[in-house]
């Protein structure tokens, strides 16, 4: 019986002394980051693909690479002796209240030292929040809603460009393509989805075509995955404005070109707001009729000659399980990661302050990452102010950079006169 | 024999009474044995929604008027609560009440037309009436339309209803809506309009006769079922820190309402919080442990679950505890 009890009691000495040792040994080891994506829902697929974009890059940054960009070398965060990253993933199931339970689990009971999030700006909000009030760094990898850095919170950072940047390139992209061929936007029709990314898409677009003198012959709102837009057709085919301006998720995207089609109605040039335009699932399922459409973006994968990481990364992706390219979302997910990774090196500690005090301090030039910005640098309220956004056009199977024409792989096809 | 009877109901309602105070105890010594934010936030929702299923229960339990458009009630709530703290500062415990009121009204106003259909013709038209409420509210721009309203942090305190980390605070509101929605139950059990829902639950032409007037007793039972879960949803984005259409008006939600009261036993005093403290747990730890796995596994997990509580427990998982449910219903009859 004495005998029992001795031995319990050594077992668990010895025990807890290991767990504790394990502990403080693992600690430097590796660094956890947890990310909180939609993955199950009707944004299943992106969170997917957000899950293989950063293992991607933690695959990059832990292991042994020749990529001609941060972190491309691997070999782990340097400034940490060598730590690996270790991703956490959390479904947040596009519901704001499991999203901000997710974080807090993370942070509580995993000891992550930042989280990555999010796609829906709903989820993003309450993330965020969650995050301010433990003091832990949130990274914005794709929520592009203005509203997110303004609101007065201390621990959030966002590398990506905002909507109010994505919608100017726009506007920019008609002007200057405008003034290039003579062939200048008169007007333009809007048809976006009701929720946040599709109302303020809209309320952008109208603002600034009214700010450039382009009239706005119609601006239709509808309610996200509704079963048929056939009516909807009908009236842009009704307006036949210059552009047909779409901000939608990809089962209403891929609704939307077919009830055009069926209604007869070829618009002479679409430019949409991203989303469900440049998922690979509606190029799928639309084939040709994708052909021209314009689409801004945050990242160009074409762009190879001025960003020398794309072909490398990309493959390692293509690898990790996605089985397809890079496209913005993705890409934008895992340079998230890749500016965090540079805040750990030189934070050269996981402490939050430290850490937060790195990202301030983030200065990348853009050469450094596969996007196309000019570089990644936050103002106070954790915006990028280096992200510059460019326009992508369908051509023959293949998403092109068309504008900024400094980085354009290839010419805009054009053609708006009646 | 009559006079047995009501001694028997009698002593029954005080044995309910006094079953109640020792989980109350229990419940308000239970976060002392749980460590960790997580877990005491899960507790925190399934109190919530232990007390939304009850508000839900009176009118859905009690009177027998299946509601699926209870997330109306639920939104305006949240959104009047919202919407006076963060543009005029007013604290939440104002903006729950003034909330609270709005939906009761707004539940008496939606039953004016729809208590003139029965059966499951009322539950059509409150599933029709909350997705109008959706619909306008993703498109409202004094709301902020389908942006939603983020609640701004002004600082740890009561008046705010809002704490940086602690989540014990919120346990105990939490706790106190339960409680209150039960006893709310409980004292409808023993009074006359409990007598009157229960008779028009059962039969509405017996009950007639008997001379209850059932459509002011309908509209009674829904005013005040939608009252308490405007205060619930005023307590939910107070909480949470974000509200848009989608977390406060859609029709999931009013599934998610309805769902603990038929799990644990419609039209009972234990149900919603038994529903509410299996569903809810279980909801949120599937998609904790198999969220991240592949898609939708924690949802046919929850699912799944549903499924089997339905087919082996349909009076509910109050049926549990030795037909204490069966002999409810006898004495009701």
């Amino acid at each position: 019986m004495k005998r029992i009890k001795r031995r319990t009691v050594l077992t668990a000495v010895g025990a807890s002394v290991g767990v504790g040792f394990a502990r403080r040994a693992r600690a430097v080891e590796e660094v956890k980051i947890g990310a909180v994506f939609p993955l199950s829902g009707n944004a299943a697929a992106i969170g997917q693909d957000a899950r293989h974009a950063l293992e991607t890059m933690a695959e990059i940054i832990n292991g042994r690479h020749n990529i001609p960009m941060l972190l491309g070398e691997g070999g782990g965060l340097s400034g940490l002796g060598g730590a690996k990253v270790k991703l956490l993933f959390a479904d947040s199931q596009n519901n704001p209240q499991i999203a901000r339970s997710a974080a807090e689990r993370f942070i509580t009971q995993d000891g992550v030292v930042a989280v990555i999030g999010s796609y829906t700006s709903a989820t993003a909000v309450t993330i965020s929040q969650i995050c301010n009030r433990y003091q832990i760094p949130y990274i914005s990898a794709d929520n592009s809603s203005p509203s997110l850095n303004r609101q007065g919170l201390e621990w959030f950072f966002r590398p990506s460009p905002t909507d109010i940047d994505f919608t100017k390139a726009m506007f920019d992209f008609f002007a200057a393509i405008g003034e290039k061929t003579g062939e200048k936007v008169q007007s333009i029709a809007i048809i976006h989805e009701n929720s946040v990314f599709g109302s303020d898409s809209a309320k952008l677009q109208a603002r600034m075509a009214e700010a450039a003198g382009i009239k706005v012959l119609a601006n239709i709102s509808y309610q996200a995955n509704i079963p048929s837009l056939s009516v909807e057709a009908e009236r842009l085919r009704a307006a036949d404005a210059d552009v047909v301006m779409p901000s939608s998720y990809t089962s209403d995207a891929i609704l939307l070109m077919r009830a055009m089609h069926d209604a007869g109605y070829k618009p002479r040039a679409i430019m949409a707001q991203d989303a469900g335009f440049i998922d690979p699932a509606f190029i799928a399922a639309v084939g040709p009729l994708a052909e021209g459409l314009l689409s801004r973006s945050a990242f160009a994968i074409d762009a190879v000659k001025q960003r020398p990481a794309i072909p490398a990364v990309n493959a390692l992706f293509r690898n990790s399980g996605a089985n397809k390219d890079l496209n913005d979302l993705t890409a934008r997910e895992l340079t998230a990661l890749q500016v965090l990774g540079d805040a750990l090196n030189r934070a050269k500690s996981t402490n939050n302050m430290a850490l937060r005090a790195a990202l301030r301090a983030t200065d990348i030039p853009g050469n450094q990452t596969i996007m196309p910005w000019a570089g990644v640098k936050f103002d106070e309220t954790g915006q990028n102010i280096k992200g510059n956004p460019v326009i992508l056009q369908y051509q023959k199977g293949q998403w092109r950079a068309v504008f900024p024409f400094e980085i354009a792989t290839a010419a805009a096809d054009w053609h708006i006169k009646r | 024999m009559v006079e047995r009877a009501g001694r028997a109901l009698l002593s029954r309602r005080r044995r309910e009474l006094l079953l109640g105070a020792v989980v109350l105890a229990l419940l308000a010594a239970l976060p002392l044995g749980v460590s960790g934010a997580y877990l005491r936030g899960l507790i925190v929702l399934a109190l919530l929604y232990a007390g939304l299923s009850q508000a839900w229960n009176i009118l859905g339990g009690y009177c027998g008027q299946i509601s699926l458009g209870h997330a109306l009630y639920f939104g305006i709530g949240a959104y009047t609560s919202a919407l006076l703290f963060t543009r005029a500062g007013l604290s939440p415990f104002i903006g729950m009440f003034a909330g609270g009121l709005l939906s009761g009204l707004s539940a008496f106003l939606v039953g004016i037309p729809c208590f003139r259909l029965s059966g499951h013709y009322y539950a059509i038209a409150t599933i029709v009436i909350g997705m109008m409420a959706a619909l306008l509210a993703s498109n409202w721009d004094f709301i902020n339309a389908a942006q939603g309203i983020t609640i701004p942090f002004h600082g740890e305190a009561w008046r705010n209803l809002q704490f940086r980390t602690a989540v014990l605070p919120f346990h105990y509101v939490m706790l106190v809506y339960a409680a209150l929605m039960w006893l709310i139950a409980w004292v409808i059990e023993g009074s006359r309009w409990g007598f009157y829902w229960r008779a028009v639950k059962d039969d509405v032409t017996a009950a007639r006769s008997l001379g209850v007037s059932i459509y002011p007793s309908k509209l009674a039972a829904a005013a005040i079922s939608g009252a308490a879960t405007g205060i619930g949803g005023a307590l939910y984005a107070q909480y949470v820190g974000f509200i848009d259409p989608e977390s406060a008006f859609d029709l999931s939600l009013s599934v998610l309402i309805a769902l603990p009261a038929v799990v644990g036993g419609i039209g009972t005093l234990w149900g919603p919080l038994l529903g509410a403290a299996v569903l809810i747990p279980v909801q949120q730890l599937s998609v904790a442990w198999f969220g991240s796995a592949a898609g939708g596994i924690d949802l046919m997990v929850y699912g799944a679950l549903i499924m089997v509580l339905a087919l082996s427990r349909p009076e509910g998982l109050v049926s549990f505890f030795h037909g204490r449910a069966r002999q409810e219903a006898v004495d009701h009859g």
